[in-house]
């Protein structure tokens, strides 16, 4: 596994391992306190949690942006400790949450050519990388924009497309949806849904509940820096584990509510909450003839 | 002049309300502006090394007493580009300097150069650390009070604030840039001639955003009444005792004294 051979491939997406993790930023403040997790090859999971539970800290340490006070992380059973950032960043591609802090070209197309340029690509194949990201997330059109002459939404779906043309075995997304109206958490929705579809791993931050049960497969819920909660939406959104997520200040999907109220069962998605009260009123009619 | 009780106005909760404690820090901010300026003018217009090393002695000790040391370490680290370089200037290049050190092939560092460069940093370094233990011993909101207090204009007070706070908030929004543009692939551990081309990267967002945060913070303050005229009321005002008034005007008339004294030479 090499940075170099796995960015722009997806032939080998490496796994990960958080091995009791812990981490205390310089000014004593403990973020992580032992996390264990192990994240398959190609999985979709969403990480939730209450503002300082320790999302942000934790996902941080794929990419080697922090080392961790104790424990390991591993990607396909290596440490990535003496791995350098800049090596890191062709395995891991890390959307950071507030887009302003990063943007700094003069045209659209020379912000998503970035990080790929940074990778080595160069000429035929870098132009199709940054036409096919703008394309994905709407920004086609605005190629020789400013960046700063679009609104906070699409200057959010930029800085997107820049670590989407990245094409990292592991994509990372921090708030995703925040700040953006319907349309554009559409395209985020299409661009998880598209990196899923093609086998890399997809990890996302978000408070956004019903984005995380309708694009994710795995949902993980930390709290002062564990994880309480792990398991498939129809299981953390469940009844079961409201009282856990009520404690880190998330509510379920309202899907997941109104199927529970209805005696539907776990119904964490507006499509499963359908199919369920539809499948209802068919047994009903049925016993009825 | 107006005295201004310690006590916070009643109805205030504590931490609001709570006045700063300990060495220097419960000093009025005004008083310390005072001090320090007089620190800084001593440090300049004593000849010799008798201001400088007089005024570094002072604030030395000051922040020992304060338990700001460690800060006060920090702060002198940041001057070292700036030290380094007046050092290397005067030791190779003060004009009229022919008392050489040693021969260096074409150059020829002299002894002169040396004591004068060493003089000039121990100044600038007074300067430095006597306005850096006000930045360490007094909170922004204090500082900003007692000038709003004193008749300073509100606009004055929008720009001294925003000044001071930008330094920790440039601090804090360049890191996160570093990490989103490490993020992106860009080296910052590698040969230095790839770490150049980062410079466009991190400072674009750094101006650009910290710009952003000014005229947001501009708006912010207009949509809350910044400007409506009439008298702004202050929230509590920090406590400024008959100890603090007596060490500010003497300040103040040392000050003078030393700006006269040096320009009838007296001082020598």
């Amino acid at each position: 596994m090499t940075a170099g051979s796995a960015a722009g491939s997806t032939a080998s997406v490496p796994s990960i391992e958080f091995e009791a993790v812990s981490f205390a930023y310089p000014d004593g403040t403990r973020a992580l306190s032992d996390v264990a997790l192990r994240i398959g090859s190609g999985e979709s999971i969403a990480i939730v949690g209450q503002n300082g539970s320790g999302k942000s800290t934790l996902v941080r340490h794929l990419n080697g942006l922090l080392r961790p006070t104790s424990g390991r992380v591993l990607l396909d059973g290596r440490d990535v400790r003496p791995m350098h950032v800049a090596r890191l960043a062709g395995l891991v591609g890390l959307a950071f949450q507030n887009p302003d802090r990063q943007l700094f070209a003069g045209r659209v197309s020379t912000e998503v050519a970035f990080g790929p340029r940074n990778l080595g690509v160069r000429g035929q194949e870098l132009e199709e990388r940054v036409r096919a990201a703008l394309e994905e997330v709407g920004l086609a059109a605005e190629a020789a924009t400013n960046p700063y002459d679009l609104g906070y939404s699409r200057r959010k779906l930029l800085a997107l497309a820049s670590v989407v043309a990245m094409r990292t075995p592991i994509l990372v997304l921090d708030e995703p949806t925040t700040g953006q109206d319907a349309r554009g958490v559409a395209r985020v929705r299409a661009v998880v849904a598209a990196a899923t579809e093609e086998g890399r791993t997809v990890i996302a931050i978000s408070h956004d509940m019903a984005f995380v049960a309708e694009c994710f497969r795995r949902v993980v819920v930390m709290r002062v820096g564990r994880v309480i909660l792990d398991g498939r939406p129809e299981a953390v959104f469940g009844e079961a584990a409201w009282p856990e997520l009520r404690a880190t200040y998330l509510e379920p999907p309202l899907a997941a509510v109104a199927g529970a109220r209805l005696g539907l069962g776990a119904t964490p998605t507006a499509s499963s909450f359908v199919a369920a009260l539809s499948g209802r009123a068919w047994a009903r009619r049925g016993s009825h003839t | 002049m107006t005295v201004v009780p310690a006590a916070a106005e009643p109805g205030l909760p504590d931490y609001v309300a709570r006045q700063p404690s300990g060495f220097y820090r419960s000093i009025n901010p005004g008083t310390k502006l005072a001090v320090a300026a007089l620190e800084v003018v001593a440090a300049f217009v004593v000849p010799g090394w008798v201001g400088p090393l007089l005024v570094l002695a002072v604030v030395l000790a000051t922040a020992a007493a304060a338990r700001r040391l460690r800060g006060l370490g920090t702060i002198a680290l940041a001057t070292t580009p700036i030290v380094g370089s007046i050092l290397l200037i005067n030791l190779f290049l003060l004009p009229g300097a022919s008392d050489p050190i040693a021969r260096l092939g074409p150059l020829a560092p002299t002894w002169s150069g040396l004591w004068f460069g060493l003089q000039t940093v121990a100044r600038l370094m007074a300067f430095s650390l006597a306005i850096g233990l006000v930045y360490l011993t007094t909170a922004v909101d204090d500082l900003l009070s007692d000038l709003a207090r004193r008749g300073l204009g509100r606009r004055a007070i929008f720009v001294v604030g925003a000044a001071v706070q930008m330094v920790p908030a440039t601090i804090e929004r360049a890191g996160e840039i570093v990490e989103a543009q490490r993020s992106r692939g860009m080296d910052t551990e590698g040969r230095i001639w790839r770490r150049a081309r980062g410079v466009l990267p991190l400072a674009g967002p750094v101006v650009f955003g910290a710009l952003t945060e000014v005229e947001e913070r501009t708006m912010a303050l207009e949509a809350r009444a910044f400007s409506a005229p009439g008298r702004q009321t202050l929230l509590r005002v920090p406590a400024d005792r008959a100890a603090h008034r007596a060490i500010r005007w003497a300040a103040v008339f040392a000050l003078v004294a030393i700006v006269v004294l040096r320009a009838t030479g007296r001082l020598g």
